[in-house]
C-alpha cells in the first residue's frame, strides 16, 4: 500500500481527517486535565473523555476513507469569503476601541461593497443611516447597554460625558 | 376544555395577538426568502424577545417557525429555489405548475394543505403531550441518558449525508458545552485561564453564527447565482388559476396521510420537516391514480410534502416541552426561551406552567389559521414582493443585524467574537457536509446528557452496567444503534445501485 501522500492527491476526507484527529487527540488530552472527583469517580471529566473520543474516531474513520478515495480534492476558501471574515473580526476590534457608532459607520459601506453595491451615495447612506438606525432600535429603543470605545466614543461626545 | 379557555384568552389579548400576526407574516417572508430560513429568523430576532412577556416571546417565535415552514413553498413553487430544505419536494410539482401559468393555484393548494397539516400535528400535540409528560416523569436518569444518547445517535446519523461528519458534529458541539465551570463540582474546563470562557459559550451567538452569518457566507459565495421567477401573468389564466373542489378533492386523502406521516415523524428527535416532506411525497406518489403526472406538475405532488413539511411543527414540540429533548433547530433556539425566562422543560413543565403551555398551543392555532388567510389571499404578491428586495442590500442589513444581535443577548463582545467564528464554522460545515443542525441541537442536548450520565454514575458507583440492566434504557440503546445500522446500510445501498433520475 503507497502511503506517501504529496500535497497534489490531498483528498478532501483526507484534510478533514487529519484535521479531527488533531482537535481529537488535543482534547483528549485536555480532558485528562480536568480533576477526578474527589471520590475517586470520573467526575467533570467524563463527558468531555467521550466527546474527545468520538471526535478522535471520527477523524480516524475521514482518514481512511480519505486515503482511499482520492477524487474529492479540498477546495480553498473563496477570498471574497476571507474578505468578509477578516472585516468581521475588524468590526469586532473597532467596536471595542472605538464603539459602535463609528465602527459601524466605517464597517457598513464596506460590507456592501464587498456584495456588490457600488453607488458612492448609496455607500454614504449606509454609512450614516445603519449606525442611527441600529442606535435607536437596540439601544434607545430596547434598552440594551452599548459597547462603548475604550480608545474615542462618539456617544460620549454626543452624550457629553 | 383548557384549550378552549386558551384560546379566549389569547384572542382577548390584543397585544398578543399583534405578536402572533406579525409573527405568521415575518415568517413567511423569511421563509420565502431563498437562503433564509425560520431557524435564521428565530436566532436573529431571539435577542429581542428578551424584553417581551415569556408568552408573547415563545408565541412569537413558535409562530414564526410555523408560518417559515410554508412559506418556503412560494420560492419553491415561484423562483424554482426552496426557501426552506423541506420545500425541495414541494419544487418537484409545484415548479412545473408554475410554469403552465398555474402559481396562484398551487399556492392555493400548499397553503390549504399546509394549513391542514399543521393543524392535525398541533391538535396531536396538544392531546398526546400531557400523556408522554406523564409517562415521562416515571423515568430515571439512567432512562433518560439513554434517551439522549439515542437522540445524539439518531440526529448526527439521519441528518447529513455523511454518518462519520454527523457523529463529528455533534462530538464538537457537546465539546463546545463543556468550556467553562461544571455546574456539579465547580471545576474549570477547557477555559485556558481566559475569563470570558468561564461563562461558557452562549448559544445565541452560535446559533445566531451558524444559521445566520453561515449563511450571509453562503450567499456571497453564491452571489452570482441570479434566482429566475417565472413572469407567466396569471391574472391572464384567472380560470385556470381559480381552485376548484374538483381540482381540490383528489388531494385530500394525500393531505390527511402526510399529515400524520408528518406528525410521526415529527415525534422524532431530529427527523425534521425535510425528511417528512421527501417521506410524504414518495408515499404519495406511491398510492396515486395519476402516478405518471408526478414530477410535471401534479395538485397532488404539491399537497402531499407541504401537509407533512406543516404537521412537523407541533409535534416536533413533544420531546422538548416533556423531555427537554429539542426535535429541530427551531426547538433548539425555544429551549433557549423557556430558559432566559426561567421556565424550567421537561415532564415537570405541565405541572409548574400547564397554563402558559396552553397559551403557547393556543397561539399556534391561531397562528396557522393568520398564515393560513394571509397565504391563502396574497401568497403570489409576497412572491413578487420578495423579488423586489435587492439581495445586494439584504444581506449586508443582515450581516449587521447579527452583530448587534449577537452581543444585544448578554451585551459581550466576547459573544460577537463566538458569532464571527462560529458563522464561518456553519458555512465550513455546509460545504463539507458536516451538520449545522446536530451541531446546535447537541449543545441543548449536552448539559441533560451530562448531568443525567453523571446522576446513573453515582448511582451504579461507576458502573456502566446499569444501562443495560435497566429494561427502558435498554430499549433506547437498542433503538440508537438500530437507527444507526439502518442509517449506514441505506447509506451503503445507495453507493451501490446505479443512479436513476426519477424522484
Amino acid at each position: 500500500m503507497n502511503l506517501q501522500v504529496s500535497t497534489k492527491n490531498l483528498s478532501q476526507g483526507f484534510v478533514i481527517g487529519v484535521v479531527l484527529t488533531t482537535f481529537g487527540i488535543a482534547i483528549l488530552i485536555a480532558s485528562f486535565q480536568i480533576d477526578k472527583d474527589p471520590g475517586g469517580g470520573w467526575g467533570a471529566r467524563i463527558f468531555p473523555m467521550f466527546g474527545s473520543i468520538t471526535l478522535l474516531m471520527a477523524g480516524i474513520l475521514e482518514l481512511r476513507f480519505g486515503l482511499r478515495n482520492t477524487q474529492t480534492k479540498p477546495d480553498y476558501i473563496p477570498s471574497n469569503i476571507l474578505v468578509l471574515f477578516g472585516l468581521a473580526i475588524g468590526y469586532i476590534f473597532f467596536i471595542g476601541k472605538i464603539g459602535y457608532l463609528l465602527s459601524t459607520g466605517l464597517v457598513a459601506p464596506l460590507i456592501f461593497l464587498v456584495f456588490g453595491v457600488k453607488n458612492l451615495i448609496g455607500l454614504f447612506v449606509s454609512a450614516v443611516l445603519c449606525p442611527v438606525a441600529y442606535h435607536l432600535i437596540f439601544f434607545e429603543l430596547l434598552g440594551v447597554f452599548p459597547p462603548y470605545g475604550k480608545w474615542f466614543d462618539l456617544l460620549n461626545v454626543i452624550q457629553g460625558n | 376544555m383548557e384549550i378552549f379557555n386558551a384560546l379566549a384568552g389569547v384572542i382577548t389579548n390584543p397585544m398578543l395577538m399583534l405578536w402572533v400576526l406579525a409573527a405568521a407574516i415575518i415568517g413567511m417572508i423569511v421563509g420565502a426568502i431563498p437562503g433564509l430560513t425560520a431557524s435564521a429568523a428565530i436566532a436573529m430576532l431571539l435577542p429581542l424577545t428578551f424584553y417581551m412577556e415569556p408568552l408573547s416571546a415563545l408565541a412569537f417565535l413558535y409562530v414564526i417557525g410555523k408560518s417559515g415552514r410554508y412559506g418556503g413553498s412560494i420560492a419553491a413553487i415561484l423562483f424554482n429555489t426552496p426557501g426552506t430544505a423541506a420545500s425541495a419536494a414541494t419544487q418537484i410539482d409545484g415548479y412545473p405548475l408554475a410554469q403552465k401559468g398555474m402559481a396562484s393555484k398551487a399556492m392555493k393548494v400548499a397553503t390549504l394543505s399546509s394549513v391542514i397539516g399543521d393543524f392535525i400535528g398541533e391538535v396531536l400535540l396538544i392531546f398526546g403531550v400531557g400523556l408522554i409528560a406523564a409517562i415521562a416523569l416515571s423515568l430515571g436518569p439512567p432512562e433518560l441518558f439513554t434517551i439522549y444518547f439515542a437522540a445524539f445517535v439518531v440526529i448526527s446519523s439521519v441528518i447529513g449525508k455523511s454518518i462519520i461528519r454527523g457523529l463529528a458534529s455533534a462530538a464538537l458541539r457537546v465539546l463546545i458545552k463543556m468550556i467553562g465551570i461544571d455546574p456539579i463540582s465547580s471545576e474549570e474546563r477547557f477555559t485556558f485561564g481566559n475569563f470570558d470562557m468561564t461563562n461558557g459559550i452562549s448559544l445565541v451567538p452560535l446559533m445566531i453564527g451558524v444559521f445566520v452569518l453561515g449563511e450571509v457566507f453562503s450567499q456571497l459565495e453564491a452571489r452570482k447565482n441570479k434566482i429566475k421567477i417565472i413572469n407567466k401573468n396569471d391574472s391572464e389564466n384567472n380560470a385556470i388559476n381559480r381552485l376548484s373542489w374538483i381540482d381540490f378533492k383528489p388531494c385530500i386523502p394525500h393531505i390527511i396521510r402526510s399529515s400524520f406521516i408528518g406528525s410521526f415523524i415529527g415525534v422524532l428527535p431530529g427527523m425534521g420537516s425535510s425528511i417528512a416532506a421527501f417521506v410524504a411525497y414518495g408515499e404519495g406518489k406511491r398510492r396515486a391514480k395519476n402516478m405518471n403526472e408526478w414530477g410535471s406538475g401534479a395538485l397532488e405532488g404539491v399537497a402531499a410534502p407541504e401537509a407533512a413539511n406543516n404537521a412537523v411543527s407541533g409535534p416536533s414540540m413533544a420531546p422538548l416541552l416533556t423531555l427537554g429533548i429539542p426535535g429541530s433547530t427551531i426547538g433548539a433556539i425555544l429551549v433557549g426561551v423557556f430558559l432566559i425566562h426561567g421556565i424550567p422543560i421537561g415532564p415537570t413543565l405541565f405541572i409548574t406552567s400547564r397554563e402558559l403551555v396552553f397559551n403557547l398551543f393556543a397561539c399556534g392555532l391561531i397562528g396557522i389559521a393568520l398564515y393560513g388567510l394571509i397565504g391563502y389571499f396574497c401568497a403570489p404578491f409576497l412572491g413578487r414582493f420578495i423579488t423586489k428586495i435587492p439581495r445586494d442590500v439584504l444581506y449586508p442589513i443582515i450581516f449587521l443585524t447579527s452583530f448587534i444581535a449577537a452581543y444585544a443577548s448578554r451585551g459581550s463582545l466576547f459573544d460577537v467574537l463566538v458569532m464571527a467564528v462560529a458563522g464561518l464554522a456553519g458555512w465550513l460545515m455546509k460545504k463539507y457536509d458536516f451538520n449545522p443542525a446536530a451541531f446546535i441541537i447537541s449543545f441543548v442536548l449536552a448539559g441533560g446528557a451530562e448531568e443525567t450520565l453523571r446522576q446513573s454514575l453515582l448511582l451504579s458507583d461507576n458502573g456502566l452496567f446499569i444501562f443495560v440492566t435497566r429494561p427502558v434504557a435498554l430499549g433506547f440503546l437498542f433503538i440508537a444503534f438500530f437507527a444507526l445500522f439502518i442509517r449506514m446500510r441505506s447509506l451503503t445501498h445507495q453507493t451501490r445501485k446505479p443512479r436513476f433520475n426519477d424522484v
